[in-house]
């Protein structure tokens, strides 16, 4: 990379504008805090390998933590919620799913591994694969908490059939919602492409460059951003 | 029992009658249903209230609490008109032929009453003359016999005249049992008056604790009789005792009027000696012809050297009650209510709970001066002086508690209903400074005789003479040694052989003599610790074995253990055999008349002198303990020579239809305090018109004091509760589960409603009776608690024994 | 190794509690100490199975055709041939044994609670520790005395039974003892009678023979191992572990195209 740029010769400047603010970012990773020691805690359950784990007073405390981070895992949104209801709205209006998500989805493969930039129309704050993610973590936690209360106070009290359908519900919310997450942590990671995520995540800024290409819809407006979209088709079929 | 718990599988037919053995002897459901199932017996359970015992019978027949005699009466009658008895063995073997004095009348013709009774006070309540209720006899006093059984004076007419008046209509009336119901358990139950067939009859308090106790166990006796099951496998008069060892301690002579081996105690005027003693109590004839041997060696194992020939055995050393002999429980409590009583000693034992109108008892309990109590838990008896309600500060009693080893704390026998003797190892030691009760006697005991001989007073001989040789740590087998029986000196026999030489064990009460040459201290016990072979080889104290030989297969087991008397397991088994001497059947051979070896041979000892033919005089006389050798249709009680239904002294019903006398009227009525919040109260059925009784469940035990301390046992069953029909708590708008007061003439108590299908009320002619229950176990200590049953139960008991009239009396519910 | 069952004869049961007892007695669990128990108008007691009692008779009084009857029941864990309790226990602290009964090793329980309700009869109990978010649970039930069963021993209740209502031995001889009682009791007016647990749920370790329908005893007529259960051992979790690794790998194999594909210095 160093000599690369070197040989380029130009200056790498970049210039940042502010895209998350604090609470969003501090959500972020009070998300993250909470949901991790979830998965492992849980996942001792799962995996034959973690058994020991699962077992005697060692599973004790992992049922203790899974539970005492869990009820963070509940009141945290639930907080939010209280504390800043019209934001929480607006939130959860970003993410709502619009027919133009329907180009990210024919794009997607062709963009994230071939690199195929210029297809790929114009996106939002959060891209459809954001939003997706954001719309599968939102549905996991309503599952999850449902399932996970039903599990912890229900025994007793629901029947013993709907407790168990809650078992499968709560483990196949993991499976979906853990899939999510690996697919999640690569592009924050390791993509090439995505690589501003991280770092707005982290400092709340991102490159305008970066925010041109991949949230031309929230840099431009969508109006100019479509405009310039069909331009770039244009040529493109004009030099093809 | 006459028979065995293991006996009961040899039966065609189980009639439980006042027991309900399933509930509180669950191990002998294994031989009834061995019996069921190898035989294809049927279980009949006659009881108030469907019980346990109930789920698991062929028919069920339900009556009221305390007409147990019209039901057996009814039975009777029906025997008698359907030609169901076993003719020849009531001919041979019981007194029905006997001719009975002209003067004697019954009932039927006396309105309730028998001849000669004394009524001082005109209470209706009194005493029998019982001079015509004998037979008629030869000048050399054998009675006259009418084999035809027909002569109008025969034991046999009069049985038959007595029941006439118990038909089935009016057994169902008084009873509240459909007729078809009644006649379904006598068919059933006259199906064992076969040859081929045998029936035992069980029973306990359900039929004892009754103003007519003596006479409901007499119509048992009586049927077994007719029908010929005493004496046969399967058959028999069985009583089951209501704990562990209450076999042994009635053994033991332990009631007001015993010494040990079912032996009168000495009574102040009418035996001022030992010849008197001797005199008056020694029947002529029958096996207790002996008594002299058997008295005498008691003496002689009490006093040792001390009693001789020259002071009559030391027969003034003991102690005479009072004629008759009175200080039965009831009697007791009434004296000591009046101040009478300065010291009570209650060894394993709650009055304060057990006691019938326990308020009552738990008053007199302070009129004591100093009270000592054995026991294992901290019961209500230990502490009735803080009692709820009671404030210390006003009770003058001086209590001392004996902390008691339990029974697995300790070594020793037990004797079971059968008569069954077993050795018990010590498998735990007592917890704290708690001892064996023989320990604490005996510690009692050697400081008594160090007491007395240091300052001897008036007449310390008794105490100080005292044999008491089993060491400063009591060792069970020296004593049991002594209930054994022993030579004192050597025994020979005519021809001067030596039979015993001195402090040899005996193996029979046969060898006791009246002469001081031998000791025992059970006449009845004698063999059950003498070396015996357990079947296998192996030499060891009697009721120490375990053999497993069983010849026959009837489950006698002869090597296991030691069943008094002589290891007799059942007893009166010569009337196993016909007269002849030859078994009834071949189903039912127990014993028989070997005519080759010239004496008395089978699967069990003898009851019999093994030597007598059938053709010797007496030869055909199988009850040997009664002067005719001849079982008893017609035997005289304190209230009659034949049983009659009279109601509880508190009853609903206000006419007897047998006669116009409602209750016994040769029972004691005490009137202590009447009228009083504490008395002698008797209720009527104005006031109080349900039926109550009371029982016992599985779980518990007795007053409480063995098991509401203990959190298993307490769990199953962890409160006071009533049990009644749905119809009654529908009248008092009762839910299942709510508190109620039932309340009685003597106290009033809360606990919880049962309502349950398994009382159902009783329908008479012209009303409805309503019966409920209640166990008797509870008290406030412990951790399973509840109010005394007792405090509702009155102090009135049986003409006999005066064992108290617990299983029926009157009482009213409503809710809390 | 031969099955081994557990044959409860309820024709013969006189609901004594020696067994209920016995139990406790062995297994040193408490009574009322624990359980507080009070009459709410019957016998039963405790009302339910709980942590400290793994046997308990139930009563039950029943006008059949035939007249009154009092049916007792001696519940317990049923030891099912296809133990769902076993199957979803994440720690094997439940475990079904070659003789086919269901143990359980206390010391490995983590108190999940998922054993109580895959059981098609509702069987194991949690106990209970430390108020509602810090708890310590440990599932308890019935293990056919593991420790007197292990060294060839009848379990406790069995030994104690005084009206000999209970039989411990080869699965095989217990069902057949258990029918020719059933066909005694139909020659003795007994119509109802049958044995119950000898196929379902894979055939159940403990089998009673019954004077009335299951129903009247409050027992499942046709119990079944939880089709959920299946569906999540063998679907659900298997596909689940499927579909993680298979994104891992994926996601890594992903990687491997894009960043050939995709150069850094391209991208904007």
């Amino acid at each position: 990379m160093n000599g690369q740029i070197q040989e380029a010769g130009h200056v790498f400047q970049i210039r940042w504008i502010p895209k998350y603010t604090f609470v969003e970012r501090l959500l972020h990773w009070v998300n993250t805090a909470i949901f991790i020691p979830l998965v492992v805690t849980g996942l001792v359950l799962y995996l034959d390998a973690l058994k020991p784990l699962a077992q005697g007073d060692a599973g004790q405390w992992m049922r203790l933590v899974h539970r005492l981070v869990a009820i963070l895992f509940i009141a945290v949104p639930v907080i939010y919620g209280i504390l800043q209801p019209r934001r929480l709205w607006m939130h959860l209006k970003e993410f709502a799913f619009e027919k133009e998500d329907l180009g990210w989805l024919k794009n997607a493969f062709g963009y994230y591994v071939w690199g195929k930039h210029d297809a790929m129309p114009p996106q939002g704050r959060f891209n459809t694969g954001e939003k997706i993610n954001a719309v599968v973590m939102i549905i996991s936690w309503i599952l999850f908490v449902v399932s996970g209360l039903i599990m912890w106070y229900g025994k007793g009290i629901v029947s013993a059939e709907l407790f168990r359908w809650m078992v499968v519900l709560h483990d196949l919310t993991m499976i979906l919602a853990v899939c999510m997450l690996i697919v999640h942590l690569f592009l924050a990671v390791a993509h090439p492409l995505m690589w501003a995520a991280l770092v707005s995540m982290r400092f709340g800024v991102t490159s305008a460059t970066y925010a041109a290409e991949h949230h031309a819809k929230w840099y431009y407006g969508p109006k100019r951003a479509m405009e310039l979209y069909e331009a770039k088709k244009k040529n493109q079929r004009h030099s093809a | 029992m006459t028979n065995t718990w293991v006996d009961l599988k040899n039966a065609d037919v189980i009639l439980v009658d006042g027991s309900n053995c399933a509930e509180n002897h669950p191990a002998s459901m294994t031989w009834i249903n061995k019996a069921k199932d190898e035989r294809g017996a049927k279980l009949i359970v006659v009881d108030p209230r469907f019980t346990r015992t109930a789920s698991q019978a062929d028919l069920f027949v339900a009556i009221r609490s305390g007409t147990d005699i019209p039901f057996f009466g009814g039975m009777m009658k029906y025997l008698i008109d359907n030609q169901l008895i076993q003719k020849e063995y009531v001919l041979h073997y019981t007194n029905a032929a006997n001719l009975i004095d002209p003067g004697f009348k019954g009932p039927a013709n006396l309105d309730g009453l028998f001849s000669g009774f004394v009524d001082d006070d005109g209470d209706g309540f009194g005493k029998y003359d019982q001079g015509t209720w004998k037979y008629q006899t030869d000048p050399q006093g054998n009675p006259l016999r009418d084999e035809t059984l027909k002569n109008p004076q025969c034991v046999f007419q009069i049985l038959r005249r007595h029941y006439a008046r118990y038909t089935l209509k009016t057994v169902s009336d008084i009873t509240g049992c459909p007729q078809d119901k009644l006649e379904a358990a006598y068919k059933l139950y006259a199906t064992t008056g076969a040859r081929n067939k045998s029936g035992t009859i069980l029973y306990a308090m359900g039929q004892t604790q009754h103003t007519v106790g003596s006479q409901n166990v007499r119509c048992m006796a009586m049927i077994q009789l007719l029908l010929g099951n005493v004496g046969l496998p399967g058959g028999g008069v069985n009583a089951l005792r209501g704990e562990s060892n209450v076999q042994g301690s009635t053994d033991q002579g332990v009631l007001a009027h015993l010494v040990p081996g079912y032996i009168g105690i000495p009574r102040a005027g009418d035996h001022p000696t030992l010849a008197a003693y001797n005199e008056k109590e020694t029947p002529k004839t029958s096996y207790w012809s002996n008594k002299p041997k058997f008295f005498v060696s008691l003496l002689k194992a009490w006093w040792g050297d001390h009693a001789t020939a020259e002071n009559q055995f030391a027969y003034d050393y003991l102690p005479k009650v009072e004629s008759p002999a009175k200080h039965y429980w009831m009697a007791l409590f009434e004296d000591m209510y009046a101040g009478k009583i300065q010291g009570l000693w209650a060894m394993g034992q709650n009055p304060a709970v057990s006691g019938p109108n326990a308020r009552l008892e738990r008053e007199a309990l302070k009129k004591l001066k100093w009270m000592v109590v054995q026991e294992l838990f901290d019961t209500e008896t230990c502490s009735f002086w803080r009692a709820p309600g009671v404030k210390p500060a006003d009770v003058k009693t001086e209590v001392f508690i004996l902390p008691a080893a339990d029974a697995m704390e300790k070594e020793g026998s037990i004797v079971t209903s059968g008569r069954l003797i077993q050795w018990r190892t010590k498998v735990a030691d007592p917890p704290g400074i708690a001892l064996p009760d023989h320990q604490i006697l005996n510690l009692i005991a050697l400081k008594l005789k160090a007491l007395y001989a240091a300052a001897p007073g008036p007449f310390a001989d008794p105490i100080v003479h005292l044999n008491w040789d089993y060491g400063k740590e009591l060792s069970v087998e020296k004593v049991a040694q002594e209930l054994n029986g022993y030579a004192t000196a050597v025994i020979k026999d005519p021809q001067g052989n030596i039979l015993a030489n001195k402090g040899d064990l005996f193996k029979t009460f046969a060898m006791l003599q009246a002469d001081g040459s031998t000791a025992c201290g059970c006449w009845i016990y004698g063999g059950y610790f003498a070396p015996a072979d357990d079947g296998a080889g192996k030499i060891m104290p009697a009721s120490k074995r375990r053999g497993q030989k069983d010849p026959g297969g009837l489950g006698l087991y002869p090597f296991w253990g030691f069943a008094w008397p002589a290891n007799r397991r059942i007893i009166y088994n010569r009337a196993s055999a016909d007269p002849n001497g030859k078994p009834w059947s071949e189903d039912k051979k127990l014993i028989w008349w070997d005519e080759a070896q010239k004496k008395w041979t089978g699967y069990d000892i003898p009851d019999f002198v093994p030597t007598r033919a059938p053709s010797d005089p007496g030869g055909k006389d199988p009850f040997i303990m009664r002067v005719d050798g001849r079982g008893g249709l017609f035997a005289s009680l304190s209230d009659g020579p034949l049983p009659e239904h009279y109601e509880p002294v508190e009853t609903p019903v206000t006419k007897n239809p047998f006669s116009s006398r409602l209750h016994n009227p040769a029972i004691q009525v005490w009137k202590t305090d009447q009228g009083k919040s504490i008395g002698d109260n008797l209720g009527k059925t104005d006031k109080f018109p349900i039926v109550a009784t009371t029982y016992r469940v599985c779980e518990h035990w007795q007053a409480g004091g063995m098991s509401r301390w203990l959190g298993w046992l307490t769990e199953c069953h962890p409160q006071m509760f009533v049990e009644m029909s749905k119809e009654l708590a529908a009248e008092k708008g009762i839910r299942n589960g709510d508190r109620v007061k039932v309340s009685s003439a003597r106290g009033e108590i809360t606990m919880a409603a049962v309502v349950t299908g398994r009382f159902k009320p009783f329908k008479m002619e012209n009303k409805t009776i309503h019966q409920i229950g209640m166990p008797w176990h509870f008290g406030w200590g412990g951790l399973a608690t509840g109010d005394v049953a007792n405090d509702l139960t009155p102090h009135v008991g049986d003409a006999n024994t005066t064992i108290p009239e617990y299983k029926a009396f009157l009482v009213d519910i409503k809710k809390a | 190794m031969a099955r081994k069952a557990m044959l409860i004869d309820e024709s013969k049961c006189t609901a004594c509690r020696g067994c209920q007892v016995a139990c406790k007695q062995w297994n040193e669990l408490t009574g009322w100490e624990y359980s507080k128990t009070v009459n709410t108008g019957s016998y039963e007691n405790p009302p339910n199975l709980t942590p400290q009692t793994w046997t308990r008779i139930r009563f039950n009084e029943y006008e059949s055709r035939q007249g009154f009857r009092w049916l007792f029941l001696k519940e317990g864990c049923m030891h099912c041939g296809e133990a769902a309790c076993a199957d979803v226990c994440p720690t094997k602290a439940l475990k079904k044994q070659a003789d086919g009964r269901v143990t359980v090793e206390p010391d490995l329980c983590n108190g999940c609670g998922y054993c109580s309700q895959f059981c098609p009869f509702g069987i194991p109990r949690l106990e209970m520790a430390g108020g509602v978010i810090m708890s310590k649970a440990k599932a308890s039930k019935c293990t056919f005395c593991q420790d007197r069963t292990d060294n060839g021993l009848s379990p406790s209740c069995v030994k104690t039974c005084p009206a000999q209502a209970l039989f411990w031995g080869d699965r095989g001889q217990m069902i057949a003892a258990g029918k020719k009682r059933v066909e005694t009791l139909k020659t003795r007016g007994f119509t109802e009678a049958n044995l119950y647990g000898e196929a379902a749920v894979g055939g159940l370790g403990r089998l009673y023979v019954l004077i009335e329908k299951p129903e009247t005893y409050g027992l499942p007529a046709d119990p079944q191992y939880p089709a959920v259960a299946m569906m999540w051992q063998n679907i659900v979790q298997p596909l689940g572990k499927i579909a993680i690794g298979g994104t891992v790998l994926g996601t890594f194999l992903a990687w491997l195209i894009i960043r050939r594909n995709i150069k850094m210095e391209e991208v904007e």
